[in-house]
């Protein structure tokens, strides 16, 4: 009986799956329709977990800058990722030499923790002691040297690119990877009809990559929408006031975290997985049309 | 039937792991009691082991046994402990509003009538460590924070600026020291829960400290009251004298700036003192406190304190004579002596001196003319707390993105959410 074997191959993955996976996801979602006194469980809360948080001050007033913060992050990201990333990824296939060194150079920032590489880029920029500014003081560009996470204009920009930074390697990875995976007698056609360097890449490589894109893009934006760790290392978490200069910075996975573990209001075990299960509904669906939509312009292209 | 034999495995993992978890703590087995001790402060542990080896020598039987967690995870490993069983017997306790959860839990016990040294304590002392609703002690008072100015000797004699005594001479002052690109106070933007404290250090006198806070409490008084906006401003008049990236520099940077001499002044507590002497042992330290700012309801300069920290006893211990008598030990002017000498804090003990001068001046200021920590000490009863009101919305004025009056209104909008004058 086959069956009976691949029974025992699934059986650690689904359980491990369901054990850390689904049963906490579960547990949060009926967790957020309950009243909560610290960790016990108290009456039937209805909806009032939801609508608290929209209604609460200044919760209230810090959700929707926190989620515009969320998608310029996402945004943001993911320009630097699909441009940079791409170019990076194409020089390096045309590359002869130190394609792999770089290639793995590239990737080291992002095995890094993102609490290590926040604290590591608030050193370089601090505005005093950091050698960003200094460098800038030295070759005769003081004006251009500010508080960079300081300043409610520059703080949620550096905060991006430093995000950017860190998980350019992934990108470069993976248009790598679909750039060798396609045949070359697509360019070679083309070639042969007499398109240039700029027409090859913008009407046949470029399509042909569309699926990597979308892969990227839908990561980084799962990643955007639970971005958290980073943030908190670059900014400095402060009680339960939004974070960066004048709440500049303040994202949705930093509100989770004040709601859950700084606020220190009995109910918030209550409030934060309403405000879990918001985040995880609306992180899953757009994943889910968008991935949608690639598979829908895939199986146009082919 | 194999699968159920994984799931049985899974199950024994799982009931290993809870159990391990509940037997974190127990007495040893030599007929001695020892009693397991919580606080928040890792880098104090090798004071408090000398602490309590002077404990065990004059009360044979009885062992403490000293663990530490991380301050910011502190709150949640304690609460947790408490509820269950494995808590601890006696356990550093945070200061007015962090306390009462815990109370009204139940999970405290009552020291009035049990530990009889409470007497050696003056009664504002204890108020940190008082049940709102009781208004019952559940805390042995460790010790209190001051807050004040720190100022460089050595660069107030090389430009000629002396400890003012007006606010005009402050000003003139900093303006020498800016002169001679010196920033005149070192400040701290990023760490915003720094900010409610200049508020109160620069600006209490404005809003009459003590006097505003009674009113306040009482409900004649609230936090858009004039005087109270005027004390906010008070910030925005200095900001020229702080530094111009202050809202990148965190509370090391500012010290930094301080010690190695880059700045002249800087608001900091007295559990500063130590720190800034560490990152520079030449550095010749003054302390004052701000003269009363223009427009003052109090004509004096005012001395910002509170009590931080006190010790109390877990409602399930099973060493409740043991941990009162330890308890009991911790009100002598033996153990508050230890606790300034060994941990360089400022202990509330009667009668005890302070290790430092510094430290003297400061509490002597406090004992004199003492101020609140407002937010601290009143307004963290309920949610949201006062002082990350106040702390969001004076990084917000400092910045230019509201005025002192939107300040003060969405501090008043945030606590009259839960506060109640009585």
């Amino acid at each position: 009986m086959r069956w009976r074997i691949a029974v025992w191959f699934v059986l650690p993955a689904f359980l491990l799956y369901t054990l850390f996976t689904v049963y906490p996801l579960l547990s949060a979602l009926a967790n957020s329709f309950w009243r909560w006194q610290g960790t016990a469980r108290g009456e039937f809360a209805g909806a009032d977990n939801f609508t608290s948080l929209f209604t609460t001050f200044p919760l209230n007033q810090q959700l929707w800058p926190a989620l515009w913060h969320t998608m310029a992050f996402f945004a943001g990201t993911m320009l630097v990722q699909n441009t940079v990333g791409l170019l990076i990824a194409v020089l390096l296939v045309e590359l002869p030499v130190a394609r792999r060194l770089l290639r793995t150079v590239y990737t080291v920032p992002y095995l890094i923790g993102g609490l290590v590489v926040g604290y590591l880029w608030s050193l370089l920029l601090s505005p005093v002691f950091g050698p960003v500014n200094a460098s800038l003081r030295a070759v005769g560009l003081d004006s251009l040297a500010r508080a960079w996470l300081g300043d409610p204009a520059t703080a949620l920009p550096v905060v991006i690119l430093v995000n950017a930074w860190q998980y350019l390697g992934f990108p470069i990875l993976l248009f790598g990877a679909a750039l060798a995976g396609l045949a070359p007698e697509y360019t070679e056609a083309a070639k042969v009809d007499g398109a240039n360097a700029r027409q090859r890449f913008l009407r046949v490589t470029l399509p042909l990559l569309l699926p990597a894109i979308g892969v990227v893009s839908i990561l980084t934006f799962i990643g955007s929408m639970n971005t958290f760790e980073l943030v908190y290392s670059l900014e400095g978490a402060q009680g339960n006031q939004p974070t960066g200069p004048g709440g500049a910075t303040d994202v949705l996975g930093l509100i989770f975290y004040r709601v859950a573990f700084q606020e220190g209001g009995s109910n918030a075990i209550g409030q934060s997985s309403a405000l879990a299960v918001l985040l995880f509904a609306a992180t899953f669906a757009v994943a889910v049309v968008a991935n949608w939509l690639i598979r829908r312009r895939e199986i146009t292209l082919t | 039937m194999r699968p159920h034999r994984g799931f049985a495995v899974l199950a024994v993992a799982a009931s290993l792991a809870a159990t391990a978890a509940c037997t974190a703590t127990g007495s040893s087995g030599t007929g001695d009691v020892t009693l397991s001790l919580w606080s928040w402060r890792p880098e104090d542990t090798a004071a408090y082991r000398q602490i309590f080896a002077a404990f065990e020598k004059s009360h044979p039987g009885i062992k403490v046994d000293f663990k530490a967690y991380k301050s910011t995870e502190y709150n949640t490993v304690l609460s947790t402990g408490l509820t269950q069983s494995g808590g601890p017997d006696v356990m550093q306790l945070r200061a007015y509003g962090g306390l009462q959860p815990l109370i009204e839990a139940g999970e405290l016990v009552a020291l009035d009538g049990k530990v009889a040294g409470l007497s050696n304590f003056e009664t504002t002392s204890l108020e940190g460590a008082r049940g709102k609703k009781d208004s019952k002690v559940y805390g042995v008072p460790l010790e209190m924070s001051t807050f004040q100015i720190y100022y460089n000797k050595d660069l107030f004699s090389r430009y000629g600026v002396q400890p003012p005594v007006t606010w005009e001479q402050m000003l003139t002052g900093a303006r020498t020291l800016l002169d001679n690109n010196v920033t005149p106070f070192a400040t701290a933007g990023k760490d915003t829960w720094l900010l409610p404290l200049y508020d109160d250090t620069f600006a209490a006198t404005r809003y009459g400290g003590p006097a505003f806070e009674k009113k306040v409490l009482a409900g004649q008084a609230t936090f858009t009251d004039p005087d109270f906006v005027a004390a906010l401003d008070v910030l925005n008049q200095l900001k020229p004298y702080f530094p111009k990236d202050m809202m990148g520099l965190g509370e090391t940077e500012a010290q930094t700036l301080f010690a190695t001499g880059k700045a002249a002044m800087i608001p900091e507590g007295s559990f500063a003192l130590g720190p800034l002497q560490a990152i520079n042992p030449e550095l010749e330290l003054g302390v004052f406190n701000a003269p009363p700012a223009p427009g003052a309801v109090v004509t004096k300069p005012l001395q910002v304190g509170w009590v931080d920290a006190s010790y109390g006893l877990n409602a399930k211990s099973g060493h409740q004579k043991e941990a009162l008598e330890l308890l009991q030990w911790m009100t002598t002017t033996e153990f508050g002596q230890l606790v300034a000498d060994t941990l360089k804090q400022v202990s509330l003990v009667k009668g005890v001196q302070p290790g430092d001068p510094l430290l003297g001046q400061m509490v002597q200021a406090y004992r004199s003319n003492p101020t609140p920590y407002l937010m601290l000490v009143n307004f963290r009863y309920g949610t949201p707390l006062g002082s990350d009101l106040q702390a969001a919305g004076l990084q917000k004025m400092l910045l230019g993105q509201q005025n002192p009056t939107q300040v003060a209104g969405d501090i008043q909008a945030g606590v009259s959410q839960w506060f109640k004058p009585q």
